[in-house]
């Protein structure tokens, strides 16, 4: 310092500045309350402006259907009702499926996009009129993986606007790309969550071959389905690599054999680390109809859901049905795929760092979708005076209270087995255990009890979780039961309530969106922030930093 | 230059519905797509030369590179502008695998593509004519994962146009794991004691 006067002068203007700038609202109470004494309160400033937030374009809810898929069609030789919701199953596939992909034309096949082995049926050995050979293939898929090239995910899918997790998935054996066409990113429509519901006769004689198109080990493991421990030759059937034999390494196949005695609701998944496997999606529910007549079985449904060719025992008691897959998301788990591409490190990171005793779940799926995509492909369209099949599994870490608006349910089966026809329990809520499956009756009769009429009910997990995604609501599963009076051609239903505009953009469920703001104005908006603060605050930094700068100065010694 | 994705064809953005004439065989042993051998591209008088290429495809292909787990037999196939090239495709796994091939002009193959498909144990063979341009085409198995974990190889016409990225044996992953030690913290720590150590030894030497 040159001067030991203009080391006075800056140290009482940085001084008197930072007094001066340090907002007043912070000061100490009692000499806040001594100055209100003299000078008595402050002169108005009104708060921040209110701000809009939003500026994302909403996605459009309901996708058009160019190819007529939601329509009812019949196509060699198959009947396939209609399925009027906004995106329905390719009836292709679902052909294929029913027929088996050795018993329909090149056309048909290439349409669905399987290889002529994925679903093949023998011979009809009960001379009932039905095949009862089934040779199921299945291979493994991954969506939103990691690349090491791109840092975005490949083969995408979405589960809800923004949100792509990490996934492995069964999936029936597909000819050609893995996503939907040349240039785009997403995984095609046969690659999704859920793993394809697969249904089979009691009674046929099942071969299901696990052909592991994955880089990790798995295997198949039959849950609740009549299956020996081990196959014909001595093999391990059970797919359970701690008791019966050694899972299927990336690139090999091995063989699953069944004919069950026994007809329920089942499931089936991967017994590999199963607290991660399965809970990265490698589930899907097995379903073993009552043996009849000329009951060619839609062996797949893809990604759950309508039952577009119900078999013949549900036709004989019921108007429709719908496979219900619930199953939920830890981010923390899911994410992992993505953060390696080395399958050591990606098994490392999954096996060992990940913990699953501390998970949560984030996301919440009702047949691989969350709020508002359940709309676009889950939801339970009925007419009145219908009765309704529901097949419900529960493939999530946490028990499910399912609550259905407007109607009871009543259960019909526990994990496949049939209830007391006397002791028959209805309900609004019905609690579901991790693995466990319900049937459920829904009557769609308005007589106050199993309905209370036309309208858009919703159903979803009571519990407070599973109707946000990662915390932000309407999310997580909900889904609705919607007649037809309320249901608009293009598959949309026509709610009254609030705009749908913010549930469909990614900001929303970033948590960026004010809840309210499109329907609340400015009341509900974003908020401005105090410039004046800021500016208060910016000037007390110069004016303290100065002021410890002189005192510093004279304080140490230079040489 | 590197080429990090397919080069887009100026053909771009036609129109994908008329699916039919994608000359497709679909069979017990896989499926080959947009088959050519005798259609020239419009940019060629006559075929060069012609190749025949036989590829195996399986994770024993991958078992000497570590962090990959499946594999071509070969990752880069060489031939002149306007050759005919032949390739035989062989599954040596349980499951299937594929050689696709991208790029190539969209008004004489659908898609840009070339498709061979082999179900596990099984061979599949086809053909394609390549145009004059100096190119690198992205060769790849498209099921989900594969081409990731090491089933990625490049055709290069001519003089290429570059290698790919992340091709197995030629080049590097753009986005790759550090691989630091297991117990990094002590490298780190000795690497935070690297400042101030030279921040003092800076100072020392500048009293001195």
């Amino acid at each position: 310092m040159k001067s030991r006067r203009a080391w006075l002068l800056l140290l009482a203007v940085s001084l008197a500045g930072a007094l001066l700038s340090y907002p007043p609202q912070w000061y100490p109470l009692s000499l806040r309350l001594q100055l209100s004494e003299w000078f008595g309160a402050t002169g108005f400033q009104p708060l921040p402006e209110s701000v809009q937030v939003q500026s994302e374009q909403a996605e459009q809810y309901c996708p058009d259907d160019p190819a007529g898929w939601r329509q009812q069609q019949q196509i060699e030789g198959v009947q396939i009702s209609a399925s009027l919701g906004c995106e329905a199953d390719n009836p292709f596939a679902i052909a294929a499926f029913v027929r088996g992909t050795n018993n329909v034309s090149q056309a048909v096949l290439i349409k669905s996009g399987l290889t002529p082995d994925a679903v093949v049926k023998g011979r009809d050995l009960d001379g009932d009129g039905d095949p009862d050979e089934i040779h199921i293939r299945l291979e493994v898929a991954e969506l939103n993986g990691g690349s090491p090239e791109s840092g975005e995910p490949v083969t995408q899918y979405e589960l809800a606007p923004g949100i792509k997790p990490g996934f492995w998935v069964f999936v029936p054996k597909y000819a050609g790309m893995s996503t939907e066409n040349f240039e785009s990113s997403r995984a095609r429509k046969l690659l999704r969550v859920p793993s394809p519901a697969i249904r089979v006769e009691q009674g046929d004689k099942v071969f299901i071959t696990l052909e592991n198109s994955h880089y990790m080990p798995h295997t198949l493991h039959l849950h609740g389905s009549d299956h020996g421990f081990k196959d014909v030759t001595g093999e391990g059937n059970d797919g359970v690599p701690i008791a019966g034999g050694l899972p299927v390494m990336p690139g090999q196949a091995r063989t699953y054999e069944l004919q069950p005695r026994e007809a329920g609701t089942k499931f089936y998944h991967c017994h590999v680390q199963p607290h991660v496997h399965v809970m990265m999606g490698l589930q899907g529910l097995f379903i073993i109809e009552e043996n009849r007549p000329n009951n060619w079985l839609q062996t797949m449904n893809i990604g759950a859901g309508h039952v577009r060719v119900p078999s013949v025992a549900v036709s004989e008691e019921y108007d429709r049905e719908y496979d219900l897959h619930y199953t939920d998301v830890d981010i923390e788990l899911n994410e992992r795929i993505q953060q390696n591409n080395d399958p050591r490190l990606i098994a490392e990171s999954m096996h060992r760092q990940y913990d699953t005793t501390d998970a949560t779940a984030d996301y919440f799926l009702l047949n691989g979708r969350s709020f508002p995509y359940t709309f676009r492909e889950s939801l339970v369209l009925v007419k009145p005076d219908e009765r309704i099949k529901l097949r419900v599994v529960n493939g999530g870490r946490d028990g499910i209270a399912l609550h259905t608006h407007g109607h009871t349910m009543t259960i019909t089966h526990r994990d496949g087995v049939a209830a007391k026809p006397g002791a028959l329990v209805t309900r609004d809520v019905v609690w579901i255990a991790t693995a466990q499956r319900l049937d459920l009756a829904l009557s769609t009769t308005n007589d106050g009890l199993g309905s209370y009429g036309s309208g858009i009910w919703l159903f979803h997990d009571h519990g407070s979780k599973a109707v946000t995604s990662n915390g932000i609501g309407p999310g997580g599963h909900i889904s609705a039961i919607v007649y037809d009076q309320y249901l608009g051609d293009d598959g949309w239903p026509a709610t009254s309530g609030v705009s749908w505009d913010p549930y469909f953009t990614a900001a929303y469920y970033r948590k960026q969106v004010p809840v309210w703001e499109s329907y609340g104005g400015d009341r509900f908006s974003g908020v401005g922030s105090d410039r004046v603060l800021l500016v208060r605050l910016l000037l007390f930094a110069i004016f303290a930093g100065t002021l410890l700068a002189t005192v510093l100065a004279r304080v140490v010694k230079r040489d | 230059m590197i080429a990090m994705w397919v080069p887009v064809d100026p053909l771009y953005g036609q129109d994908h519905s008329k699916h039919a004439s994608h000359r497709m065989i679909l069979d017990e042993s896989g499926m080959v797509m947009n088959h050519n051998e005798d259609e020239l591209p419009r940019d060629c008088q006559a075929i060069s030369r012609e190749y025949e290429f036989k590829v195996s495809a399986g994770t024993e292909f991958a078992q000497h590179r570590p962090g990959l787990t499946f594999g071509y037999d070969r990752n880069e196939f060489e031939v002149e502008p306007c050759a005919l090239v032949r390739i035989t495709l062989t599954s040596v796994d349980e499951v299937r695998h594929q050689w696709m091939l991208h790029g190539l002009p969209r008004y004489l193959y659908p898609g840009g593509m070339f498709h061979l498909e082999a179900a596990g144990g099984h061979t599949v063979s086809g053909s394609f004519i390549v145009p004059s341009d100096d190119r690198t085409y992205l060769v790849h198995c498209d099921i989900t994962q594969h081409m990731e974990k090491g089933m990625k190889a490049q055709l290069k016409v001519g003089k290429g146009s570059g290698d790919l990225w992340a091709v197995p044996g030629i080049s590097k992953d753009f986005r790759r794991a550090t691989y630091l030690p297991r117990r990094y913290w002590y490298w780190f720590a000795l690497l935070l004691m690297a400042i101030p150590v030279s921040t003092l030894a800076i100072i020392f030497a500048r009293r001195h």
